[in-house]
């Protein structure tokens, strides 16, 4: 004999819906009106950690905006400097003043790079503002171009899926370290003799960040569109003779703001990462300032002057993993099936 | 002979920003021991010098040496007309390949001395240098025991006579200057069919005929290109540099270009036959294009490992406590080198903005901004000959040593006309080494100081500068008006250091200098009385550095080696600038 897998009584146990409350008491008023992205708001608001993480990521954003602010405040640049005015050629090329071997110097709050005497704090702050806008335009060229092709995939379904399918596969199978140590060095040399060689550089970092980038969230949207389409608003929609464009933009969009916050939260500090790994092994920015190439000379100077190593390292990991745990707790927030 | 490891990873600086540094280091020994040495004045030479060699005091057989190359992409090729660097050169003369000649170490005086090698004594030259007579010896052996015949070193001579086949190797200067037909025969590959009469065997002895006279015939006996190559199709480039027959102490077990090379006993080579060479070591192990940070942390752990390798550079940021912690094992290797930048003579056609760009180089500045060690591997330069070559002459081009001083090199400008800025230099630098980078930023300070500027701050390129300057159709290349060299001598002789780098035409006349005076004297003077010539040489660098200035040297050059604590008798090569791989050992 079978028993019912899911009779009433279990499904009440099972069931996430609040107990149902009586519309006119007070919790109930204090409910209503509340849209799903202020209720997560507001959970994200109690979570220590998203507020902490928030705060961290705010300083390097405000870091990075006010850079040229900062640098006058203490009266720092980045111009180079003949190196002999500031470190010392009998002794390794190590600074004259200032850290590893002299107290703290007041002229150059983060020290000077040992055999070129560069300012420290001035190429902190402007590595910064490097990885923050790379980060920022990679995500964003990213995601429009993920979530549209996701859209058009998912809700026109068809060849037009098919095809879109295809170059989203395509993409996934080119490995991406490769791809980036390939096309840097072309454009690098074919842009050699321009003017504005380090501009282009910049773009051609965003743009192969981005175009290797948009696969995941576009897969993504598609799934979320593929079982959207058959929901009942979307048929309403359709029957009312909505254009389509309207019903990708009105209707299918703000259901999928959830995903797309959340990709957008952890494609961030994946791009940070990736920009500062690409300066790091010579390609990408490498013409400009990047927390990734102070890295790359600082490594060779670890014993003897760790200081120069520890502020780009500490600047890349604490702005990754702010933005990493801030990016998870978004995702609780939103994804009311997802507790801790 | 060029060198090529500052092209590679670490120092594409080395064109221009290792070729920097110098200025005026007073006294740079404040903390360090080490100074700048310069090379031996002169080579000896023992025509009488037999085999077997003399063994070194305290060697054992046994173990293997791992070599690390810090930043040297080594040789792409082994082929032994091919070889003129000093990093190729240097492992194959002393292992693999054997030539008429070559070097020994004196273990008291450590200065090297020219022996016999494959022949059995320097040669005969008749009265006027035009014939060079040697003798081969009949027991040396291939690695597959058959006899080094003399027509064997005859065809391998042969080989160096064709400059399209090996448009890199040494024979482009030497055998196309001055063996018979010169510039008329072009050799085996490219002139298929001809015949050429230019070596001639006759029993055991083979003679050359020159074109012109040539008393240095025995200096470039010790080239490996002037060995010799199997006969026929086996040493048909370009398949023969990657499957070298090995004649020398060892033999090639695998080489896989850029990366590894692993050398291992030649149990065909007899120590009878050979005056110089030792068998030490069972297997040598080359790594090129290392990672000097990685290759200075394995040298100074002492672990087994590194007690058993050596490393042919170190980082200037490990100097200090390399040269506190390892004593002896840090050795300083002097060679006749020196690093110029290269004005572009057909542009930069006044003689006072070329003396100002020396005013306007910074050169301690660039020396820092790229690793260099003041005052032991860089110090500043005043003559193309570098310091212990036989001749050299201690003038200054402007009157005094050349250092950064961007007064007067303004001064100069506007005595040529122009305001500061108004002149524009156009240059590469190679932009995957970051210690590149950083040097070119210095040296755009220091010109714009001076009253250049440097069009967009340089043009960055990614692969070795030479590839560019070397190329006359390169459309980059055309834009130039500022490149560089480093060069090494080939022997003690201002032969190898003024026409490769002056004389119309030549390759690495990267400046284009050409004036018919000074090529009629440097075709002139290899006829005069062998003991005027180097001072002959010695007149003729500065009458080109005072007269035309064409170009600016910046420093000389010394290199440091650092060899594990289980090596024996860790010293280096003079005549090369490299190890000296002859004579190490494993102790046991």
């Amino acid at each position: 004999m079978s028993a019912q897998t899911a009779g009433p009584e279990t499904l009440g146990h099972l069931s996430e819906e609040p107990p149902p409350v009586d519309p006119n008491s007070k919790q109930a008023k204090t409910i209503t009106g509340k849209s799903p992205l202020r209720i997560a708001f507001g959970r994200l608001a109690r979570d220590k950690i998203a507020v902490v993480c928030a705060a961290v990521v705010l300083f390097f954003v405000l870091v990075a905006v006010f850079a040229g602010a900062i640098c006058s405040i203490f009266n720092v640049d980045t111009e180079t400097v003949l190196a002999t005015t500031r470190v010392d050629f009998l002794n390794n090329g190590l600074p004259l003043k200032g850290p590893p071997n002299h107290g703290f110097d007041p002229a150059h709050p983060f020290g000077v790079a040992p055999n070129t005497g560069n300012d420290n704090l001035a190429f902190w702050v402007y590595g910064c503002r490097t990885s923050l806008m790379i980060a920022s335009i990679a995500t964003l060229f990213a995601s429009v171009l993920g979530v549209s092709l996701g859209l058009l995939a998912g809700f026109l379904g068809g060849p037009v899926d098919k095809i879109i399918s295809f170059f989203t596969d395509f993409f996934l199978t080119v490995p991406f370290l490769l791809a980036a140590l390939t096309i840097a060095p072309i454009v690098s040399q074919r842009f050699a003799t321009s003017p504005h060689y380090a501009r282009i550089q910049l773009i051609d970092l965003i743009v192969v960040l981005s175009v290797f980038g948009w696969m995941g969230i576009a897969r993504l949207i598609r799934g979320e569109v593929l079982s959207l389409r058959e929901r009942e608003f979307i048929q309403a929609a359709r029957v009312l003779g909505m254009p389509t464009r309207r019903i990708l933009v009105k209707e299918l969009l703000p259901n999928l703001v959830a995903p797309i916050v959340v990709s957008i939260s952890l494609m961030l500090p994946a791009f940070v990462a990736a920009e500062a790994g690409l300066a790091f092994l010579g390609i990408g920015v490498t013409s400009g300032i990047s927390w990734g190439q102070t890295i790359n000379t600082a490594s060779n100077f670890f014993e003897v002057y760790p200081l120069f190593l520890w502020e780009p390292l500490i600047g890349i990991v604490a702005l990754v993993l702010a933005l990493n745990l801030l990016g998870d707790a978004i995702r609780d927030a939103l994804d009311p099936k997802t507790r801790r | 002979m060029r060198r090529n490891k500052p092209l590679a990873v670490l120092a594409g600086a080395a064109l221009f920003a290792l070729a920097a540094c110098g200025g005026s280091s007073d006294n740079p020994t404040s903390g360090s021991t080490k100074t700048f040495d310069p090379s031996a004045t002169d080579i000896a030479k023992d025509p009488k010098r037999a085999a077997p060699a003399a063994d070194i005091d305290g060697a054992t057989a046994g173990g293997t040496i791992t070599v690390y190359l810090p930043g040297d992409p080594g040789p792409d090729s082994l082929d032994p007309t091919e070889g003129w660097s000093v990093t190729g050169n240097s492992i194959q003369q002393a292992l693999t390949s054997r030539s008429l000649t070559q070097y020994a170490r004196d273990p008291e005086s450590g200065d090297m001395v020219l022996v016999p090698d494959l022949a059995t004594d320097l040669g005969t030259p008749n009265g006027d240098f035009t014939e060079w007579t040697f003798t081969i010896r009949d027991d040396a052996k291939w690695q597959d025991g058959s006899t080094i015949t003399p027509e064997e070193v005859a065809w391998g001579i042969t080989r160096s006579m064709d400059s399209d086949t090996f448009p890199g190797g040494p024979g482009t200067e030497y055998s196309q200057t001055y063996f018979k037909d010169a510039g008329k025969y072009k050799g085996p590959y490219t002139d298929k069919g001809k015949t050429w009469d230019g070596v001639s065997v006759n029993g055991q002895d083979i003679t050359i005929k020159m074109a012109k006279p040539f008393p240095d015939m025995d200096y470039w006996g010790a080239f490996m290109a002037m060995g010799p190559s199997p006969l026929g199709k086996a040493s048909d480039p370009p398949d023969y540099g990657q499957n070298i027959q090995s004649n020398g102490p060892y033999k090639v077990e695998s080489f896989r270009p850029n990366e590894e090379l692993t050398l291992v006993k030649n149990d065909q080579w007899d120590p009878k036959s050979d005056p110089a060479r030792h068998q030490y070591a069972d297997r040598w192990v080359f790594k090129f294009n290392q990672d000097t940070a990685k290759v200075d942390q394995i040298m100074l752990s002492d672990n087994t490992d590194s007690q058993t390798a050596l490393s042919t550079g170190i980082g200037s940021n490990n100097y200090q406590r390399a040269n506190t912690e390892l004593g002896d094992r840090l050795f300083q290797q002097s060679a006749q080198c020196t690093s110029f930048l290269s004005p572009d003579y057909t542009k930069i056609k006044d003689i006072r903005v070329r003396k100002a760009l020396a005013y306007a180089y910074p050169y301690q500045d660039m020396w820092l901004a790229t690793g260099e060690v003041p005052g032991v591997t860089r110090v500043p330069a005043n003559s193309i000959m570098p310091p212990g070559m036989a001749g050299k002459k201690e003038f200054f081009a402007d009157g005094e040593q050349f250092k950064f001083d961007p007064e007067k090199s303004k001064e100069l400008l506007k005595e040529a006309g122009y305001a500061p800025g108004d002149y524009k230099i156009s240059m590469i630098y190679y932009e995957a080494d970051p210690l590149a980078v950083a040097g070119q930023k210095q040296l755009v300070k220091g010109f714009q100081e001076a009253g250049f500027t440097v069009v967009n701050g340089g043009y960055p390129v990614q692969d070795s500068p030479y590839n560019i300057w070397l190329n006359p159709d390169d459309p980059l290349n055309k834009k130039l008006n500022l490149r560089g060299v480093n060069w090494c001598s080939d022997w003690p002789s201002g032969l190898t250091m003024l026409p490769p780098l002056t004389k119309t035409g030549a390759a690495y006349n990267t400046a284009q200098f050409s004036e018919p005076a000074i090529d009629q004297k440097m075709s002139d003077i290899p006829s005069m009385p062998l003991a005027d010539q180097a001072a002959a040489w010695g007149a003729l660098d500065e009458e080109i550095e005072t007269k035309y200035f064409p170009i600016i040297p910046t420093a000389f050059r010394n290199d440091l080696f650092v060899f594990g604590s289980k090596i024996g008798n860790g010293v280096g090569d003079g005549a090369l600038g490299a190890p000296d791989y002859k004579d190490l050992y494993v102790s046991q």
